[in-house]
């Protein structure tokens, strides 16, 4: 990887963006709906004060002044102020942002470690019992709708256990010195255990919901991947130069068939850094995902653009970094 | 295959701190609300969130205080008089602190009420607050304990309001500025900000040189308990499930199939109390069938609101004859009922000139379906063939705005008002082309009475002003009148002293737990 093709790269970000952003505008103004009108609700208001409400809101100039004005200001890394919290928009998202990670993290470990595993296993005893249970397992865990999931999880473990806790990401007591935001690793730095168990406790649920879910599609990837590398010809070789089962499993079927899980996993993550609406209503989690969608829904239009923007921009780099981890297991592909 | 070993360690310590006992904190002394949704913001000046005022009211309080049957009473300030017709003056209660430690005087007061009336007064915005304090002209400094309010017109109902408007302090805003008052809080109430976890939780403690509240809203002193935790969980189902795991103590919009399990349960109690939020149906008022007062009337005979109110809202609401609660001022308790008449109805439409009936559409946005569903079965078991069209809120809402020119026949609608006084619900719902007049119904005759109560100070008078056009409404009928709900909460038995307010929020103040 070249210093030229990075650069490269990042330029391509540059009318990814762009063209994002027209689509957003343009999408988010021909909803129907009048954000001041949703902000006052059924209060009391005169016909003045809504006028000074859409003049606040930028909402009095017409559409194209307002995209150019929106656009000359994003540029400049301000993205105005979000119409219902009247804080900078930049500011109201960011908040939000450790949570989603942490979230997306814990999942994709969940994930990984349940789908690589067992897609492996499922593809090398072929159509043996543990194969038909991983398919089974997989297909349940790809049908079952994560809001009916998350709320079983919480009547057994919350509800009649009583040993996890229902919504929040740590307890009152519990909180230690922000440094990444993410609590996990927080509390190791502070050198907090009883946080790190209180963070993991409420983690435990919203990422098994997530992450069994992601691990359902991972494992059938990897299955199919696996199936198809141990048929190749160079592991009948490496299997004639009589090299170790774990050997040729690891090293040459494995790594082959890894291309594609890393392809899903780097989506599938996308999708999750985006924040989960229905996990993080069910389990109180504060992320991305219940905020964007109630800025949809309030027709908060500087939150919602400055959103997808960030989106976009997570799912090219996301995209590149699937590139290099392909150049690092298959020196074949070249970027 | 080492790269596979080194997760069992990472899942095993995981099964272990996760399957260790729990240990919630049994602190006596600590509240935790299971609340639907977050405040937008911390500001009192810079919202109009119900859900918001909910968590602010902890922590500020404001001159006058309404006790739970809608009585005005002196909450920071002593006393209060209306010198003229556009004056108000009020002496302010001494020694009262900010959570700072600073004295409340007449600077916070007048700070607090230019912020909300003057433009551009909150860091180059106006605040959405600003028709809550009405034709306010001027906050007047008469001495460091009183004030003056200066309408700029008779405004009856400026008491009624002013408990919506809570005082902060001058130097302290100044200090943070607008945007920094978003996520800090420094108010006089009974509670002070320990922390927000934007989309998390609020966390408040007991403010310990509280001067007490209201002295006609006992008991008068310090909150009882030590912490307030406000929980967002914005899920119905695990609000439930929080409270059933003894995670938290109330929670709101308790659903209604939920009620039995926890009227069942020793362990949990249902609170409710009237809302205020009216529901009715809006016939399109603008275009044929319902510009015929005898299609309207014969609908209304056509829904059997008990029937609905039962099975559906498990009997946690009052049918209405008119659109605003029995609690309200000005309510007239002798309209006439449209009962429950399948022939009635069959007989006003055949006057009407529908012998075979007709057909509509009912536009309604999801969450209500099941309601409007068994509304349009009424309807249509009466002749009035109801199609139910489901549609997103504010979609539906903007469709609505214009009944003159959307070529729909009648939607399904709610109005809430906070203040119980017709002029929250009646006029924006029922005056010519007002905001939330979705059937389109225009009748100079209620303008009339309505716009004369909006200045009329001698409150009988005005009181007999609304009824009166509450009874003509309730003739024309333009609106399918249907029923009040109650507000529902879910609450621990250990939970002592607290009562839902008919205001929709919830204050912790006499709030203590076991």
């Amino acid at each position: 990887m070249t210093p030229l093709k990075l650069a490269e790269r990042i330029l391509q970000l540059v009318p990814v963006l762009l063209g994002i952003a027209v689509i957003a505008f343009v999408m988010m103004a021909l909803t129907p709906g009048d954000p001041v009108e949703i902000m006052l609700g059924d209060a009391r208001s005169t016909p003045e004060q809504r006028d000074a409400l859409r003049h606040d809101m930028g909402l009095d100039r017409p559409p194209l002044e307002r995209f150019f004005v929106f656009l000359g200001n994003a540029l400049s890394g301000d993205f105005g102020l979000s119409f219902f919290h009247r804080r900078p928009v930049m500011d109201v998202i960011l908040e939000r942002v450790p949570a989603t990670v942490e979230l997306t993290l814990a999942a994709l470990f969940i994930a990984l470690a349940t789908a690589i595993p067992l897609g492996v296993l499922a593809a090398v005893r072929r159509n043996g019992w543990l194969d038909r249970a991983a398919t089974i397992g997989s297909l349940l865990g790809v049908s079952l709708p994560g809001f009916w999931f998350g709320i079983l999880l919480i009547m057994l473990f919350a509800v009649h256990l009583q040993v996890l806790p229902v919504s929040g990401r740590i307890g009152f007591g519990q909180e230690v010195p922000p440094v990444t935001r993410l609590l996990l690793i927080d509390s190791l730095i502070a050198g907090r255990l009883d946080s790190f168990a209180a963070a993991l406790r409420h983690l435990i649920m919203p990422a098994l919901t997530l992450g069994l879910a992601m691990g359902a599609i991972l494992m059938r990837v990897t299955r199919t991947a696996m199936v198809e590398a141990l048929a190749q010809d160079y592991i009948v070789f490496a299997e004639a130069k009589g090299l170790s089962r774990a050997r040729i499993l690891g090293r040459h079927a494995l790594k082959n068939a890894l291309i594609p899980t890393v392809t899903v996993a780097a989506i599938e993550t996308g999708s999750l850094l985006g924040g989960n609406m229905i996990v993080e209503t069910v389990f109180g989690w504060p992320g991305l995902g219940r905020l964007v969608v109630e800025a949809i829904f309030a027709r908060n239009y500087p939150l919602v653009q400055a959103a997808v923007l960030l989106y976009a921009a997570t799912y090219v780099m996301l995209n590149f970094a699937a590139d290099l981890l392909y150049t690092a297991l298959n020196p074949r592909v070249r970027l | 295959m080492t790269a596979h070993r080194s997760w069992i360690p990472a899942l095993a310590l995981a099964a272990f701190l996760a399957l260790a006992p729990a240990g919630f904190p049994a602190d006596a002394s600590e509240l935790r609300v299971g609340y639907s949704s977050d405040a937008v913001t911390l500001d009192p000046a810079n919202h109009r969130s119900r859900v918001t005022e909910g968590i602010i009211l902890n922590m500020y309080d404001a001159l006058l205080a309404r006790t739970d049957d809608m009585r005005v009473v002196p909450e920071l300030a002593e006393s209060w008089s209306q010198i003229n017709p556009t004056t108000y003056e009020f002496k302010l209660r001494r020694g009262v602190r900010f959570h700072s430690g600073d004295e409340m005087t007449a600077d916070d007061v007048k700070y607090t009420y230019d912020r909300l009336t003057k433009p551009n007064a909150m860091g180059g915005q106006t605040s959405p607050r600003q028709s809550l304090v009405g034709p306010l002209k001027d906050t007047e400094i008469v001495d460091k304990y009183t004030v003056r309010f200066v309408l700029r017109e008779p405004w009856p109902i400026f008491t009624a309001y002013v408990p919506f408007n809570q005082i902060v302090s001058k130097s302290f805003t100044e200090k943070v500025g607008t945007p920094a008052m978003a996520t800090q809080a420094n108010g006089t109430g009974p509670f002070k900000l320990v922390e927000w976890r934007r989309g998390d939780a609020v966390i408040l403690e007991r403010f310990a040189v509280y001067y007490g509240g209201s002295p006609d809203l006992p008991p008068v002193g310090p909150a009882r308990v030590d912490r307030v935790i406000f929980k967002i969980i914005p899920e119905t189902a695990s609000r439930v499930a929080a409270l059933l795991a003894g995670e938290v103590d109330i929670i709101d919009e308790l659903p209604h199939h939920a009620i039995k399990q926890l009227q069942a349960n020793p362990r949990t109690k249902v609170l409710a109390t009237n809302g205020t939020r009216s529901f009715f149906m809006p016939l399109n008022n603008t275009r044929p069938p319902f510009n015929d007062k005898r299609v309207r009337q014969a609908a209304n005979h056509a829904v059997d609101r008990k029937l609905v109110i039962d099975r559906i809202l498990s009997g946690l609401a009052v049918p209405l004859d008119g659109i605003i609660s029995p609690q309200s001022y000005g309510f007239n308790a002798n309209l006439k009922n449209y009962d429950y008449s399948t022939d009635k109805a069959k007989r006003l439409l055949a006057e009407a000139g529908h012998p075979n009936g007709i057909d509509v559409t009912l536009d309604v946005d999801n969450p209500f379906k099941d309601q409007a569903e068994a509304l349009a079965q009424m309807l249509t078991r009466a002749g009035i063939r109801t199609k139910v069209q489901i549609w997103e809120r504010t979609a539906m809402a903007d469709l609505w705005k214009n009944p003159q020119t959307n070529g729909r026949d009648m939607t399904f609608q709610s109005w809430g008002d906070g203040a119980l006084d017709p002029v929250g619900i009646f006029v924006p719902v029922l005056r010519t082309k007002d905001r939330g007049n979705y059937s389109g119904y225009g009748n100079p005759e209620v303008d009339k009475l309505l716009d004369a109560a909006n200045t009329e100070t001698d409150t009988a008078k005005r009181s007999a002003m609304y009824q009166q056009a509450q009874a003509i409404v309730n003739d024309e009928a333009p609106l399918i009148f249907l029923w009040l709900p109650q507000d529902v909460y879910g609450a621990s038995a250990r939970l002592k002293g607290w009562q839902p307010s008919p205001r929709g929020v919830i204050k912790l103040h006499e709030a203590a737990v076991d």
